[in-house]
């Protein structure tokens, strides 16, 4: 049993069938119910706003690796089209995100968004959520309609919170490729994956003004197209062009 | 309905001549969103629309949303008309063909971009790299890895793989131990415990030995969280321990610190571990430290 499997049974998110099987599987696999244990106290201690000082040695090793991390975007920055390096944004991010990643999932899971104040209503982009299909349809639906509206609230300034709410949507958008793989949606799992080079360059702290609406408007359009066929999806619309 | 929103849209985008039309944001914008109300047509009348997109004056950034849209449109003419994009259009365009190309994965299209790959400069093989992650084709990256000399050709696909968690193609590649280093930072992003504990036990290179301990609590787990407190008890020096108890940090195995810290017997290291309690916010901290100043009274 995967981690994803047990962070949605941590969150109550798995529907009734599946989260009799994780309670049958906890109950009868003691290795697996450690793993749980040790999985709900880290998202217990990270539900805790609570900070400590690290020590030195300690903060000089994370240092060490998100220098080299930047190191490597500068270089990326330095050539002329901004590509996608999966290896040093994950170490750029790899601290942040083994932080980062149990909050974001709970903020998702738990119906919340990253900060509702500062993403405006967008008129007549709400689609609503359709009470037919799968969990995972409906979730990938509440987390591309979330996405679109985070973006569209951004700050047209490059800054650290920008940033790290960009990195939340890309930690989100990791967990449901991963969904949709294993819930055999390739062509979904697709367009998933595709969008995280493009968060990527957009959470970049040095990326220019115009460049950052290019890239807004890009992932507003992609969202846009991939929302519209999977509301009609999961709605039956047997009109829709298969995705 | 449908059909003449549909006509109407065809109409917008390529009927009116470009010279006609000032080359405002606003009819950019226009353009866009009669592009995006495409996905409502059905594909056969979509198709020849954004055909002509393509092979009109509009800017590029109009064309790449029609290419998205190319990518959505399960015909075979479809993915044929985005795999000669892919191949003949240059700069940003080509750039996000090859990323469409990702997204429709559709096989013929695919099987295009390794002769894509072998005629490109560095950006388009890079292009071609994330169109494989986006299409989790892990072979394809693996024969670029194994196929290359060049160390920043290397590099990239290892991230690659890395990136898509394709660990038996990187245990392919474990005798290219002149790029140990990079390898060490796939498995870990591939979550790929078992070559990681063979680097952290192998003191034949020091450094890499290191960062193989380090990543190991990137992965985390039993296994790891065992294999940590292992290489701490029996560390030979003080970086290696170093590497340990921050690999356990990271993994959360404030369990094993604690069991390190009641097996120690040196002062120094008592310290250290208490500290990294602290830091890890472990239930059993306070306690500890009650004891250790009820020891000192």
């Amino acid at each position: 049993m995967n981690e994803e499997t047990l962070t949605l049974y941590y969150y109550d998110e798995l529907d009734g069938a599946k989260r009799r099987a994780v309670e049958q599987a906890l109950a009868g696999d003691p290795a697996l119910a450690r793993r749980y244990r040790v999985l709900s106290r880290r998202l217990d201690a990270l539900a805790k706003v609570e900070s400590h000082s690290a020590p030195s040695h300690v903060v000089a090793r994370w240092h060490d690796v998100i220098d080299r991390a930047a190191a490597r975007e500068a270089a990326a920055a330095r050539q002329p089209r901004q590509s996608f390096h999966p290896g040093s944004f994950f170490w750029g991010s790899a601290v942040a995100a083994s932080l980062a990643v149990g909050i974001a999932i709970g903020v998702y899971m738990t119906g919340g968004s990253i900060d509702p104040a500062d993403t405006p209503p967008v008129a007549n982009l709400q689609e609503p959520v359709p009470e037919r299909g799968n969990a995972f349809s409906r979730g990938l639906l509440v987390h591309f309609q979330e996405s679109r509206n985070q973006l569209n609230g951004l700050s047209p300034e490059a800054n650290g919170e920008r940033s790290e709410l960009i990195m939340s949507i890309i930690q989100q958008n990791r967990l449901f490729a991963r969904m949709a793989k294993q819930n055999d949606a390739q062509d979904l799992a697709r367009v998933l994956r595709a969008l995280e080079p493009v968060l990527v360059n957009l959470a970049a702290e040095d990326v220019t003004a115009d460049e950052a609406a290019r890239l807004q408007s890009q992932l507003a359009f992609e969202l846009n197209i991939v929302l519209t066929k999977l509301s009609r999806q999961v709605s039956d619309d047997t009109d829709a062009i298969d995705i | 309905m449908k059909n003449i929103v549909t006509t109407l849209f065809a109409c917008l985008l390529v009927a009116a001549p470009a010279t006609l039309v000032a080359q405002s944001n606003d009819t950019e914008e226009l353009k866009i969103a009669a592009l995006e109300a495409l996905i409502s047509a059905p594909p056969e009348r979509a198709l020849p629309i954004v055909q002509r997109v393509l092979k009109s004056d509009d800017s590029d950034e109009i064309k790449e949303r029609a290419l998205f849209i190319l990518s959505q449109i399960d015909l075979p003419e479809a993915q044929a008309l985005l795999a000669d994009t892919a191949r003949t259009a240059t700069g940003e365009l080509q750039f996000e063909a090859i990323r469409m190309t990702g997204i429709s994965g559709d096989t013929a299209a695919m099987a295009g971009l390794s002769a894509i790959y072998e005629t490109g400069n560095m950006e388009v093989r890079e292009a071609v790299l994330e169109a494989y992650l986006i299409a989790d084709d892990s072979d394809a990256v693996y024969q670029i890895a194994a196929d290359t000399e060049d160390p920043d050709e290397f590099e990239a696909a290892v991230e690659t793989l890395g990136a898509m968690g394709a660990t038996e193609q990187l245990r392919q590649l474990r005798d290219r131990t002149e790029m140990s280093e990079v390898l060490v930072e796939a498995y870990a992003i591939a979550g790929d415990v078992e070559s990681l504990q063979t680097l952290a036990a192998d003191a034949s290179d020091p450094e890499v030995q290191l960062e193989a301990i380090s990543a190991l609590g990137m992965v985390g787990g039993p296994d790891v969280n065992t294999t940590l407190v292992e290489i701490y008890r029996n560390a030979a020096s003080e970086d290696t321990r170093e590497a340990a108890l921050e690999g356990m940090m990271i993994a959360g195995h404030d369990e094993g610190v604690l069991q390190l810290f009641h097996e120690s017997e040196n002062p120094a290291q008592k310290r250290e571990l208490l500290e990294m309690l602290v830091v890890m916010d472990s239930d059993a901290v306070w306690d500890l430290i009650d004891a250790t100043l009820d020891e000192q009274q």
